[in-house]
C-alpha cells in the first residue's frame, strides 16, 4: 500500500525493542531488513494494561499459526480482537512458544546474562510503567515452529526475505510491544540476529473495510462488571472473610429426557455410538446430539471451539 | 435389533441450548430434537463410508 500516511519509521537494532502507542485504524508493520530474524509481539488495551493479547485464545481461534485473516485476541473476559492481521507475506507465525528468557540460557547454555524476549519485552515496556511480571506469551512473528509426533513444539529455521513484513491494524487503542528475539544460539533466526524495521501508517479506508467486524457480546466483560474491580497492589494472598461464592449457574441440576427409539433408530444409536460410553446409552446418545449440534452450527467444531472471525482456510 | 428407551441425563444448560435450537425451528420438541440429530449423524455416516 503506497497511499498509506506513515506516521514513524524506525529501526529495531538487534537485542531492543519499542513500546509503540497505536490508536486504533493505525497499522504497524513488522518489515524484515536482512530476512531470518523472529520478531516476538504483545500488546495491552492502551486505557487498562490488565487487558493485553491473549495467546492461548488467539490459539484457541486461529490455530497455531496465525496469519493474515486473523485477530488478536484478549484473554478471557474481556475476550476482544485488539489487532488484525492485515497483511503476512509469509504465513508462518507461531503462538506455541511462550517466549525465551534468561532461565533458558542459563539453564541450556550457563549464560545468566544473555538476550531473551522475556528481558527484551520487559525493557520496552518498563517505559509505560509495567514491571517485568507484566509480560506476556507473545505472538512470534517470523517463526517456524511444529508440532512434533511425541507432542513437543519444536523450533525449525526460517527462510525470510529482506522485505518480508506482518501489517498489524489496531481495532483499539493499543500499547504495541515488537522486539527482536534474542535467540541467537537456537534455530528460530537461523543463529543470528538482525534489525527489524518498524513503520506506523495511518490505514487507509480500503485497509479499514478490510477487518470483518467482530460480534460485540455480553460476556465480553470489563472491570465495570467484575465484583471485585480494583487491582490488588499488595503482593501477599490474604483470605477475604466476606467472600460468599457465586458460581455461575450453579448448583448444576439434571434431568432425564426419555426417548423411544424405534428399531431402525436404535441400530443407528450402535452403530455411531463411541467406544467410551460403553452401554450407557443415554452418554452415548447425548454424545451424537452434541457432536451434530457442533457441526451444524459451530464454525469450528473439529477443534471443539468457536471461530469467530476466522480466516477461510 | 429391538427398539429401545433411552433415559439422556441433561443438565439445565444444555437443556436451555437444545430449547435454544428448537425455538429457532430445527424441530418440534426435545425428543423430535434428538431423533432429529440421530438421524442426520446416521445419515452423515452412511454417506461417508460409501465413498
Amino acid at each position: 500500500m503506497t497511499d498509506r500516511n506513515v506516521l514513524l519509521e524506525m529501526v529495531l537494532e538487534p537485542g531492543t525493542g519499542k513500546a509503540l502507542e497505536m490508536k486504533a485504524g493505525l497499522i504497524l508493520r513488522i518489515e524484515q531488513i536482512e530476512g531470518l530474524q523472529c520478531v516476538d509481539f504483545n500488546c495491552f488495551n492502551l486505557h487498562d494494561y490488565k487487558e493485553f493479547m491473549h495467546c492461548g485464545r488467539t490459539r484457541t481461534v486461529h490455530g497455531f499459526h496465525p496469519t493474515k485473516g486473523a485477530f488478536l485476541w484478549s484473554a478471557p473476559p474481556r475476550e476482544r480482537a485488539l489487532m488484525y492481521i492485515l497483511e503476512d507475506t509469509v504465513g508462518r507465525n507461531d503462538v506455541l512458544f511462550p517466549r525465551c528468557s534468561a532461565y533458558v540460557y542459563e539453564s541450556a547454555y550457563g549464560f545468566d546474562a544473555h538476550t531473551n524476549c522475556h528481558d527484551i519485552q520487559a525493557e520496552a515496556q518498563r517505559e509505560y510503567g509495567l514491571t517485568p511480571d507484566d509480560v506476556h506469551d507473545s505472538f512470534n512473528l517470523f517463526m517456524y515452529t511444529e508440532i512434533s509426533r511425541d507432542g513437543r513444539a519444536t523450533i525449525t529455521r526460517q527462510d525470510t526475505k529482506p522485505g518480508d513484513h506482518v501489517d498489524l491494524l489496531a481495532l483499539v487503542d493499543v500499547l504495541a510491544v515488537p522486539n527482536v528475539c534474542g535467540a541467537d544460539v537456537m534455530r528460530t533466526s537461523n543463529f543470528a540476529l538482525k534489525p527489524i524495521k518498524l513503520t506506523l501508517f495511518e490505514a487507509t479506508d480500503a485497509d479499514l473495510a478490510a477487518a470483518p467486524k467482530t460480534p460485540i457480546l455480553k460476556s465480553q466483560r470489563t472491570p465495570r462488571d467484575f465484583r471485585n474491580p480494583t487491582i490488588k497492589t499488595d503482593r501477599r494472598l490474604t483470605r477475604d472473610s466476606s467472600y460468599v461464592a457465586e458460581f455461575v449457574n450453579t448448583p448444576i441440576r439434571l434431568e432425564d429426557v426419555a426417548i423411544e427409539l424405534s428399531d431402525e433408530e436404535a441400530a443407528m444409536l450402535d452403530r455411531l455410538r463411541l467406544p467410551v460410553y460403553e452401554a450407557d446409552d443415554g452418554a452415548a446418545l447425548r454424545d451424537i446430539l452434541f457432536t451434530w449440534w457442533e457441526q451444524k452450527f459451530l464454525g469450528a467444531a473439529e477443534s471443539g471451539a468457536p471461530a469467530i472471525g476466522d480466516r477461510k482456510a | 435389533m429391538a427398539g429401545r428407551t433411552v433415559v439422556m441425563r441433561l443438565n439445565q444448560q444444555q437443556l436451555e441450548l437444545i430449547d435454544r435450537t428448537i425455538q429457532r425451528g430445527e424441530a418440534a420438541d426435545r425428543v423430535a430434537l434428538i431423533r432429529k440429530a440421530l438421524r442426520e449423524q446416521a445419515a452423515k455416516q452412511s454417506k461417508s463410508a460409501a465413498r
